[in-house]
């Protein structure tokens, strides 16, 4: 186990002119599950590969149990790493592919065996030990891979989206058996993805970047209920969080948000309510909506998308230039063209300014 | 199963027999003229090897110094494909695996000097081996032979490598190895099937050079095989039996070493083809 610190860490390529990764300040603690999300491009991969030493770092400073190693080799840093590719040496059989690592440590030849017969059988593999990859099954590659970081005992894991090459079914089960090994190593992990699902199981903590920038760091839960900008608000969440221009309005001592043509309320109790009129970005989760009967927004179904467990009616509210997304159980009743009234749960809304995008009420900021 | 499948199986095999009778004929032919006598060859051209003469090969081999001639192929041509083999391993990993200034302007130098036929240089040669007093040694011809292959193992397995995913060589890195090591332990084995090809095209036509070999070799001593045969071509007479035989003598080691390493090479690609 291990604690992992980024300082500023920065990085720019030969004849890039903008940095891949920009002053990224991140502490990872010991047995921590940390998860870099965004979407391609956005720097979490050569992140990553900073920490592992793949990478040189052009500035800022990258610490493990608070020892500075810039400028350490990556086969000094006694870090293992799981590739996307799972990067199985082709001409090796299983057996040598784990036991790779553990020669050049310097290991016994009997000592080798017994822990990668060990963890062969942990994950399944000893009837494989002898074949070459390219006779494995995908799963039964990635556990290899998995297996050559394990037999290692490293202290930091990382992985860099390890499970994308792998069909829905067996992506659900390994990313199990991730969150199990986990919790049986109890090992620094740093996991890199673009899959938010992937993200809010695994994670202890969520970091999540956008062109090379940290744009927030928290709990996978309060990640998603209190975003810190319209992108995270748009990134997390399948239907993503609902985006609408309103404006804040004070009558009297009372707030209350335009939506369109319609206006809302907002209690006196609620943390938007001390807000200052004007307009704002209005974020609502599909799930914080509800089809109601009592006096509510008005809107008209658009779509009815049917996912079998839940439905997604897709509304348009008047004076709303874009439509809300809304989950509804999985037997309403409503065809496109109909007339509903919507409640929203503005406890859990969130605000945002239009013109930085950021969170004008959120709980939780960058760094938490 | 209709009428169609049959017939096209049947024209397939009609073709590849045609096929295989155009390529063949000449070794058969000529294998059939190393059994026979020249006298035996004049008389009837393409007469059988009736009887067959067995002993002209015995003959080649110790009374006109073809062992002499066969080592001295051996020697040269392995060495030189063993140093050519190594040494653009290397070239072709480096510039495939590292970014530096110049890679791209080196990698074009190297891949240039293709462009012109070897006889241009062979002067230029002559005088370097004199100068260094290489000429008419076997270490000044495996340089030589080293110098005229390596651009083309360069390229060849420089486009291999480059093809190589890089995560491969970064899990190595992070398994704890140097550089030199990943190069020996992860490059080499995994492009086996490039290095499989380069070692037979380079084996083959250093095997058959000739001009190289005969301005560059002046001693009966040092000359390789093909410049053995010459031997039995004379300005009068051409003794076309021993001809045959010599040639016969000097197919061997080529048809091993590509029987060998084609096996590998087919290996290797059916290993990358089922992946």
């Amino acid at each position: 186990m291990a604690v992992v610190e980024l300082i500023g860490v920065t990085k720019t390529y030969p004849g890039g002119t903008q940095p891949a990764v920009q002053g990224v300040d991140l502490r990872i603690e010991h047995g921590e599950f940390m998860v870099l999300l965004g979407p391609s491009g956005c720097g979490k991969s050569t992140t990553l590969r900073m920490i592992a030493g793949l990478e040189s770092i052009t500035a800022g400073t990258l610490c493990i149990d608070d020892l500075v190693i810039n400028r350490v080799p990556a086969r000094d840093r006694d870090i293992a790493m799981v590739f996307q590719s799972y990067a199985l040496y082709p001409h090796m059989s299983v057996r040598d592919n784990m036991a790779f690592g553990l020669r050049r440590r310097g290991f016994s030849r009997p000592d080798i065996e017994r822990r990668v017969a060990s963890v062969a059988d942990g994950l399944g593999l000893g009837p494989y030990l002898d074949r070459r990859p390219f006779a494995l099954s995908g799963g039964q590659r990635q556990r290899v891979a998995l297996g050559r970081a394990i037999v290692r005992e490293p202290k930091v894991f990382l992985f860099d989206e390890p499970l994308s090459n792998l069909d829905a079914a067996l992506r659900t089960s390994t990313r199990g058996e991730l969150a199990r090994l986990h919790q049986n190593l109890g090992a620094t992990m740093i996991y890199v993805t673009h899959d938010q699902v992937e993200a809010m199981t695994l994670g202890d903590r969520i970091c999540i970047m956008s062109s090379g920038k940290v744009v927030q760091i928290g709990r996978p839960m309060d990640v998603y209920s209190r975003p810190a900008d319209i992108f995270v608000a748009g990134f997390l969440g399948s239907p993503p969080m609902n985006l609408l221009p309103a404006t804040i309005e004070v009558d009297g001592g009372s707030h209350a948000i335009r939506l369109g043509d319609q206006r809302v309320p907002i209690p006196a109790t609620m943390p938007a309510s001390d807000m200052r009129p004007g307009p704002v970005i209005f974020g609502i989760r599909p799930e914080d909506m509800a089809v109601v009967t009592a006096d509510s927004l008005e809107a008209q179904v658009a779509t009815v998308a049917p996912l079998g467990a839940e439905t997604i009616l897709s509304l348009a509210l008047p004076g709303v230039p874009q439509e809300a997304l809304l989950r509804a159980a999985r037997d309403v009743a409503l065809r496109p063209g109909d007339h509903v009234r919507v409640a929203c749960d503005l406890a859990t809304a969130s605000f945002f300014d239009p013109d930085t995008g950021r969170a004008l009420s959120s709980r939780l900021s960058v760094g938490a | 199963m209709g009428f169609g499948r049959p017939l096209g199986r049947g024209l397939l095999i009609v073709a590849l027999a045609l096929y295989t009778a155009f390529a063949a004929s000449p070794f058969v032919w000529v294998f059939v003229l190393s059994l026979r006598t020249t006298t035996e060859i004049y008389a009837d051209p393409y007469g059988l090897p009736l009887p067959p003469h067995f002993g002209k090969f015995a003959d080649a081999w110790l009374g006109s110094s073809y062992d002499v001639y066969f080592m001295n192929s051996v020697a040269v041509v392995f060495s030189a494909v063993a140093i050519v083999t190594v040494v653009g391993a290397m070239a072709a990993h480096c510039l495939a695996r590292y970014q530096f200034r110049g890679n791209r302007a080196l990698y074009f130098l190297i891949f240039s000097t293709l462009i012109f036929p070897p006889q241009v240089t062979i002067i230029a040669l002559f005088q370097i081996l004199i100068e260094y007093q290489l000429f008419d040694t076997r270490i000044g011809l495996i340089l030589v032979y080293v110098s005229l292959q390596l651009p083309i193992t360069v390229y060849i397995l420089e486009s291999f490598f480059r093809r190589v995913p890089s995560d491969l060589f970064d899990a190595a890195r992070i398994d704890g190895y140097s550089e030199v090591v990943i190069f020996w332990r992860i490059s080499l084995p995994v492009a086996w099937p490039a290095i499989s090809t380069t070692i037979i095209v380079n084996t083959i036509l250093l095997w058959n050079e000739f001009l190289f070999a005969i301005v560059l070799i002046s001693s009966d001593s040092k000359r390789t095989l093909p410049i053995g045969i010459l031997k039995f071509m004379g300005d009068q007479s051409n003794d076309v039996g021993m001809v045959a035989t010599g040639l016969m003598i000097a197919i061997v080691p080529v048809v091993a070493i590509y029987v060998f390493f084609s096996e590998k090479l087919i290996q290797g690609m059916t290993a990358g083809a089922v992946k």
